[in-house]
């Protein structure tokens, strides 16, 4: 709790450093699995400058819901991508390249996901940029990692391949139906947040030493760190795992129930106490003494499990929801509805908290966003600005961290190393911009 | 003489045969976990030990009842089979923190340690008199981590509600649009399984560990600037919730609530899983030229007239995207998983579009997955060989790295493993003075 560590922690969090201040980030992502891990760096303070290619960009500014557009910019760049620099960079010319190079000599860190070898091809891979900048910290983040038959088949990967390929699908599903592909790019923004770790853990170790280093990330590999029990499971048992629907077979009661007006409810009452408070609650109170139920261990095995879920499940079904959330509140175990994204956006103790945070954007205006879910008493991270059309940035980047001349800009626009947004939407400005609002340097 | 090829070269220095030989990143830094009934703590906790960090596991006498939420009830040399997997490299230890004197012993390690781990219920801590407000004077660097289900601050930081993965991914709005559609005409009692559904991992209480990692370590950095310590706040439904990508968005801009919509993606096309002659693989094509590579490989390019669409977003509303399955899925049903992941492969050495072609990959059980060649070259499913437990399987491995890997150095401990080693090492306690804590219940 600690009261007054806490207390006006959203009043006062803008007058705070972040965490990662003086940390520079280059990007050369698309997608979520790329773009995510630069965005969580972002959120907790570090300057990032992302490169595009131009005038198109990042296949994410393709991807929206049944085909809706937010103020003319993707719906889905937005989480991955806050508080970047934006610049239209052509990596595929001479120009384009030694421009990166220049920028990798003041960067700290460099974050891709194309596949292995492309950055090389293009003069900027690990082996050449850590010979002008030693230091680096270098994280490249594909399917299959750099090496191994997958990768040596330079098979393309997305988050859907990888929660197929591990596994995670197939446990995610009702017993003897077909497997579910989660609705959330899971495999992606989980191994983004999991390459994090790898990244921080290399700046700490580069706090001491001086030394860079480089690292891999497999999408597929990270998701299956997560699946505890079901590795030693299948090794000490022989057998395959199998899939539950709702419930979860390591906590016992622990599953999702139908309530009388058809909507769903998750609840979780496993630990003696908790238990107890269930059985009060369902006004079954000798259900806790019951043998089959009487301790954990003994209400996870099958026969018992199948039992309790069922009485819960008959109970719950003449209840509706808000009921049994006030019951679990009373008497101390776990239950809530089914939550929709508008119960999200508009839950009360989430914007209380600035976790739904308000964005007051130059180019997008005002709407909520996630804050970074770490909330840090004294070094608050925080979503400042949006997403930006491709190249926005260019002139402050070339301008204010390589020191270029207007004369120098105007050789790369004519090289075509650097460019802008095409006119298209989830490119461009939104319709209103005034052709101002939002750039840093180049206002004319 | 010509350097290596690429991926030659990284294996040679990233490969995790050799990783024990290396540095460590965090072999600088001492964690206190007191983690209770969560295994987003133990995750956590596990993230900092791979990378070497001491790690003290400090449990209740009884151990954590986290070591009893294992699947079926099955238990390994009375180890519950998930907490096997995530003891990994800790120290156990255990503290009755319910006693005055316990919670001396904490101080003192406290203030010889860089990062606490808790996740009582907000205010418990305090009420003990060792939150962070008291334990930051006895050590100003410490950054003191707490996991829960509402966090420490919010009109709801005080709900009596513990925090468990199944309600983190109800609560976070990812399990109510995730699952098979009703077919029309259907209730609820004929297809219970068309429902929301939630992940099988325990994704939400990792995602929080996480998280909490990233903050722990960003925390690290700005103490190396600064000398101070802080405290961190994650509340896990915020941590899982925070991984959606549009739906919030959407519904601010245009009022329109996500629903479930099975194996398609509202969020774009061709990206969904397709039924075979014998399972289901994914299909993900999000630029034009994959989906017209797609169309191609499966011998549709004049049916379908692929050479002349002209973007993608026009595949992208609903009835299209269910129109275009029924006759995707319609090519798919005849081949094998085996047959569609060979025929992308070599559709991007000699197709019309090559290099482009659409991502394939089959849908795996575990089993399958633990035994692909692939991943077992890669070292995830290497066996570790444990002191106490024998020779086990769990994932890791998951990052590559040249100067300081992560490794495996044994899986778990039993409940008060390293009392002797750890209280002697970190407060002088010999056996004598051990035994007089044991004894008054203390540890």
């Amino acid at each position: 709790m600690a009261e007054s560590t806490w207390r006006n922690y959203i009043e006062n969090k803008h007058s705070k450093p972040m965490p990662l201040r003086g940390i520079r980030v280059l990007e050369v992502c698309t997608l979520v699995l790329g773009p995510s891990g630069p965005g969580f760096l972002a959120r907790l303070g570090a300057e990032v400058i992302k490169c595009e290619m131009p005038p198109l960009g990042d296949t994410l500014r393709s991807l929206v819901p049944f085909g809706y557009f937010f103020k003319d910019q993707s719906t889905s760049l937005i989480r991955p991508n806050p508080n970047k620099y934006w610049v239209g960079l052509d990596l595929h010319t001479p120009e384009g390249q030694e421009v990166f190079r220049e920028l990798a000599v003041k960067a700290d860190i460099i974050e891709e996901n194309l596949r292995p070898g492309v950055l090389e091809s293009w003069n900027v891979g690990y082996r050449q940029i850590k010979e002008i900048n030693p230091s680096i910290i270098y994280i490249a983040k594909t399917g299959f990692g750099q090496w191994g038959q997958y990768a040596r088949e330079n098979r393309p990967s997305n988050d859907g391949a990888a929660q197929a390929m591990s596994g995670y699908s197939w446990m995610s599903s009702f017993p003897g139906q077909q497997p579910i592909k989660g609705r959330l790019y899971i495999c992606d923004s989980y191994g983004a947040l999991m390459g994090e770790v790898a990244v921080l853990a290399a700046l700490h170790y580069r706090d001491r030493t001086g030394k860079g280093q480089y690292i891999e990330l497999s999408q597929s590999e990270s998701i299956m760190r997560t699946m505890s029990w079901i590795w030693p499971y299948q090794h000490i048992t022989g057998k395959t795992a199998m899939p539950a629907g709702n419930r979860d077979v390591s906590i016992c009661p622990a599953d999702t129930f139908r309530c009388a007006d058809d909507t769903f409810l998750a609840l979780a009452a496993p630990s003696p106490e908790e238990f107890k408070g269930l059985c009060i609650a369902m006004d079954r109170p000798e259900l806790a003494d019951d043998p089959r139920f009487k301790d954990h261990t003994t209400r996870l095995q099958e026969e018992n499990a199948v039992e309790i879920l069922g009485i819960i499940a008959e109970w719950a079904r003449t209840k509706i929801a808000e009921e049994i959330e006030g019951l679990a509140e009373k008497h101390g175990f776990a239950a809530t509805r089914v939550c929709t994204i508008k119960d999200v956006v508009e839950d009360k103790h989430f914007r209380a908290r600035g976790f739904m945070t308000e964005v007051d954007d130059a180019l997008l205006g005002q709407f909520l966003d996630y804050e970074f879910p770490v909330m840090m008493s004294k070094t608050p991270p925080r979503v400042n600005w949006t997403v930006r059309p491709v190249g926005f940035d260019n002139e402050y980047v070339m301008i204010n961290t390589l020191g270029k001349s207007e004369e120098e800009i105007e050789q790369l626009y004519d090289c075509r190393a650097l460019g802008k947004w095409a006119d298209v939407r989830g490119r461009r400005p939104p319709p209103d911009w005034d052709g101002k609002a939002g750039l840093i340097i180049a206002r004319d | 003489m010509a350097e290596p090829a690429w991926a030659d070269w990284i294996r040679e220095r990233d490969d995790p045969e050799i990783a024990r030989g290396q540095p460590e990143a965090l072999d600088d830094i001492t964690v206190l976990d007191l983690s209770y009934k969560s295994f987003a703590g133990c995750y956590c906790s596990s993230m900092l030990a791979e990378f070497g960090a001491e790690v003290l596991r400090v449990e209740p006498p009884e151990g954590d009842f986290i070591r009893r939420c294992t699947p079926y009830g099955i238990r390994y040399q009375g180890e519950g089979l998930n907490y096997l997997a995530e003891g990994r490299n800790k120290f156990h230890i255990t503290l009755n923190l319910e006693k005055p004197k316990a919670r001396e012993l904490l101080k003192g390690l406290v203030s010889q340690a860089d990062v606490l781990i808790e996740t009582y219920r907000p205010g418990v801590m305090d009420d003990w008199g060792i939150g962070y407000e008291n334990l930051e004077e006895i050590n100003p660097r410490l950054i003191f981590a707490s996991i829960t289900a509402y966090g420490q601050f919010g009109p709801m930081s005080r709900s009596r509600m513990p925090d468990y993965d199944n309600i983190i991914q109800a609560r976070s709005a990812n399990q109510y649009d995730t699952g098979e559609m009703l077919p029309e005409g259907m209730s609820y009692d004929d297809c219970p399984w068309a429902i929301p559904t939630k992940a099988g991992p325990w994704i939400a209480w990792a995602n929080a560990g996480t998280f909490m990692a990233v903050g722990i370590l960003a925390a690290l950095h700005w103490r190396e600037m600064t000398g101070e310590g802080q405290a961190l706040d994650v509340a896990s439904a915020e941590a899982y919730a925070s991984l959606e990508d549009w739906a919030a968005i959407w519904y601010q801009g245009a009022g329109v609530i996500n629903e479930r919509f099975g194996n398609l993606n509202t969020g774009g096309w061709l990206y969904c899983f397709a039924p075979t002659k014998d399972g289901a693989v994914f299909l993900g094509a999000l630029r034009l030229e994959m989906w017209q590579a797609f169309a191609d490989m499966m011998g549709k390019w004049d049916e379908w007239d692929a050479a002349n669409w002209t973007d993608l977003a026009s595949f992208s509303e609903r009835e299209v995207q269910l129109k275009w399955a029924r006759l995707v899925f319609a090519e798919t049903r005849k081949y094998t998983n085996e047959e569609l992941v060979g025929m992308s492969v070599e559709y991007a050495k000699t197709g019309r579009l090559a290099p482009i072609t659409p991502v394939v990959a089959p849908v795996c059980s575990p089993e399958e997955a633990m035994h692909d060649a692939n991943w077992l070259d890669r070292g995830i499913f290497a066996p570790v060989e444990d002191p106490v437990y024998g020779e086990l399987v769990i994932a890791q491995a998951q990052h590559k790295m040249t100067e300081t890997p992560i490794r495996t150095k044994w899986v778990c401990r039993p409940v008060g493993y390293d009392n002797e080693h750890i209280y002697l090492k970190y407060l002088s306690y010999g056996p004598r003075r051990l035994k007089a804590l044991k004894e008054a219940g203390i540890i």
